[in-house]
């Protein structure tokens, strides 16, 4: 078996948290039972992964099957990378038939006609998503394993998911392979990026709870009228104002829970309006600046803020609109037209 | 002398214009708290007349000997909005149902397929200037935007009907292709290829025939996204089976394209039971 292989797998085990490796190892299949049974999985990590290795050696394990363990792990452990979203555009009005096998083929053919020295991995899930994995080498060196780019992509959806590491160079390479073999006509990057996979789909396949009025009775309506329990002693004087918070929040928002972002970035192209008599920058030049909001979990958090008393309801629609607008960039110009507030780019 | 005057005159400007302010504030806020209590007097005025009538219907029930016969308010009100509900729940079983917004109306298309009601979606639209979809929770995968584009303007209740049918027919194919792999994993040889749309299903599943396992490969081609049964329908054998299998294989290829995947399976357990 190759070292460099060798060294692959130990570093993948390493990165498993202990009390997973077994599992892990048992997904993978490459390793047969009565070989997992020899491994004791209760000493230190660095101890475990040379055993696996060992196991491996003995099955001559070839990159393929090792990239096919790094598939799992981040199958597992999306969250711990960024996330990008792109959009496919198609003109035609075709039924898509999405042929697994034909999409492999096109997308091994499209990216290997432009750069031999890839490593390309497919894994199939359930919820019907293709997992590739790309190592990416150069036209004079082999692929380096520890270069990988991810991509996840649900069969006859306009959306793919990027995770790219560090050759953004290979990005368009990528995007023109993904283009081909799913028959759509060009592809563009959106302006929404996260750590959590998940949340990233649920927003784009409309996945969240979004607060649709319809006359079928739900049983969360009685729940809001839940009786207020403790002390009668404690009388709640701003009971009109806070169920009307809840209510408005209940719209924005919907009931269920919201997609986890980690942030909202706005980068300001606006002008600085100050008062006149202060004469600074006033109207002369746009005033730019960049507002970042932050939080591990930032539309629960603007959820919050109006029941907590940290903001009026409704919330500015910037904040609000980000699930459904699908995009946590962006640019504010200044307004043009007859609405009030700032116009948004798209 | 002059400087100091000039001082004082400048001081008392300087008073002068607070207490106007201060005396401004207190007009303005005398004006709103009068407001207030016109607002109060009316609530407490509104409040009164529901007391009295409370009372009065008190007084009714207590003073009349209450008849079994007559049903109370209370209980009238009741009926009342249990039949409201049930109408309600008969608008929603017929399948699509809408609710007038404050800018459009909100529709909710429920599929059902065989008598199990699925999943349901929403649209939101607006019906301001023209018709527009504002929110909605279809699947992306559902050409939402093809059928919009032709009917939304002219024709919703084509729009409604033709939505429903795809939304209908997707999630029958995929009622049958989960029950395909739940109730009849151990026929399927490996795994079943489907996609988003479940328009297109590969799989390999074993027919026992004389007391022999053969693998059969099926691949079901739905070109029709408001058909939960296929078009297209290819049922092969190895090159070595005996003929007889061919012949099952064109028999099974026929059975795809007539009736739902997982009732084929059903019909070919049992044939097999009769059969041995």
């Amino acid at each position: 078996m190759d070292v460099t292989v060798a060294e692959y797998i130990r570093r993948t085990v390493l990165k498993i948290p202990r009390d997973e490796i077994k599992t892990m190892l048992q997904k993978w299949g490459f390793l047969s039972e009565t070989q997992l049974q020899t491994i004791n999985f209760h000493q230190i990590k660095e101890n475990i992964s040379q055993d696996v290795v060992q196991l491996c050696e003995e099955n001559s394990a070839d990159i393929k099957q090792a990239a096919v363990l790094d598939i799992i792990y981040n199958h597992i452990y999306p969250n711990k990378r960024v996330w990008s979203v792109y959009q496919m555009n198609k003109t035609g009005e075709e039924t898509e038939f999405f042929d697994l096998t034909d999409f492999k083929k096109k997308f091994k053919r499209r990216l290997r006609s432009a750069l031999k020295n890839v490593t390309i991995n497919f894994r199939e899930y359930e919820d019907n998503a293709v997992w590739i994995r790309i190592a990416w080498g150069t036209p004079y060196t082999k692929p380096n394993q520890y270069k990988t780019s991810y991509v996840v992509y649900h069969s006859q959806t306009p959306y793919v998911f990027i995770s790219v590491s560090v050759l953004k160079s290979n990005l368009p390479l990528l995007c023109q392979a993904l283009v081909v073999a799913s028959n759509y006509h060009d592809i563009r990057e959106m302006e929404l990026r996260s750590h959590s996979l998940n949340s990233l789909k649920d927003i784009v396949f409309k996945r969240y709870s979004q607060n649709f009025q319809t006359y079928y009775p739900r049983p969360l309506q009685e729940r809001n009228m839940a009786p207020e329990s403790g002390d009668l002693r404690i009388i709640q004087e701003n009971r009109n104002e806070k169920e009307r918070i809840q209510r408005v929040n209940q719209e924005v928002f919907g009931d269920g829970p919201q997609p986890k972002l980690e942030f909202a970035q706005y980068k300001l192209e606006t002008m600085f309006k100050s008062d006149p008599k202060m004469d600074v920058l006033d109207e002369k030049e746009p005033f730019r600046c960049l507002v970042k909001f932050s939080s591990p979990h930032l539309l629960e958090s603007l959820k919050s803020l109006a029941p907590a008393g940290m903001a009026d309801a409704p919330l500015s629609p910037l904040l609000t609109c980000i699930p459904q607008k699908a995009r946590n960039y962006f640019k504010i110009r200044e307004k043009k037209g007859f609405f009030p507030g700032s116009f948004v780019s798209p | 002398g002059v400087f100091t005057h000039l001082e004082m005159l400048e001081a008392r400007a300087h008073e002068a214009a607070v207490k106007q302010e201060e005396t401004e504030q207190q007009e303005e806020k005398l004006a709103r708290l009068k407001a207030r209590v016109q607002e109060l007097r009316l609530q407490r005025d509104e409040l009164r007349a529901k007391v009295d009538l409370q009372q009065k219907g008190q007084l009714g029930k207590e003073g009349v000997v209450s008849d079994p016969a007559q049903p109370s308010a209370r209980t009238v009100l009741e009926w009342k909005i249990k039949s409201v509900k049930a109408m309600l729940q008969v608008f929603y079983l017929t399948g699509i149902s809408g609710k007038l917004t404050k800018r459009g109306v909100c529709f909710c298309i429920s599929t059902a397929y065989e008598g199990t009601y699925l999943d349901s979606y929403h649209l939101d639209l607006l019906t301001k200037a023209e018709v527009q979809i504002h929110r909605h929770s279809v699947p992306i995968f559902i050409p939402l935007e093809q059928i919009a584009k032709k009917y939304l303007q002219t024709d919703i209740r084509r729009f409604l009907s033709v939505l429903s049918d795809h939304l209908n027919a997707y999630a029958g194919r995929r009622y049958q292709a989960d029950q395909l792999q739940g109730r009849f994993s151990n026929r399927i040889e490996g795994t079943l290829q489907r996609n988003s749309l479940c328009n297109l299903l590969v799989f390999n599943y074993n027919v026992s025939s004389k007391s022999k396992t053969f693998p059969f490969n099926a691949r079901l081609l739905y070109g029709d996204l408001c058909c939960s049964l296929p078009t297209e329908v290819t049922v092969s054998c190895t090159p070595d089976a005996p003929a007889s299998l061919a012949e099952m294989a064109a028999a099974h290829s026929d059975l795809f394209r007539r009736v739902a995947l997982h009732k084929a399976f059903c019909s070919f357990s049992s044939a097999e039971e009769s059969v041995d």
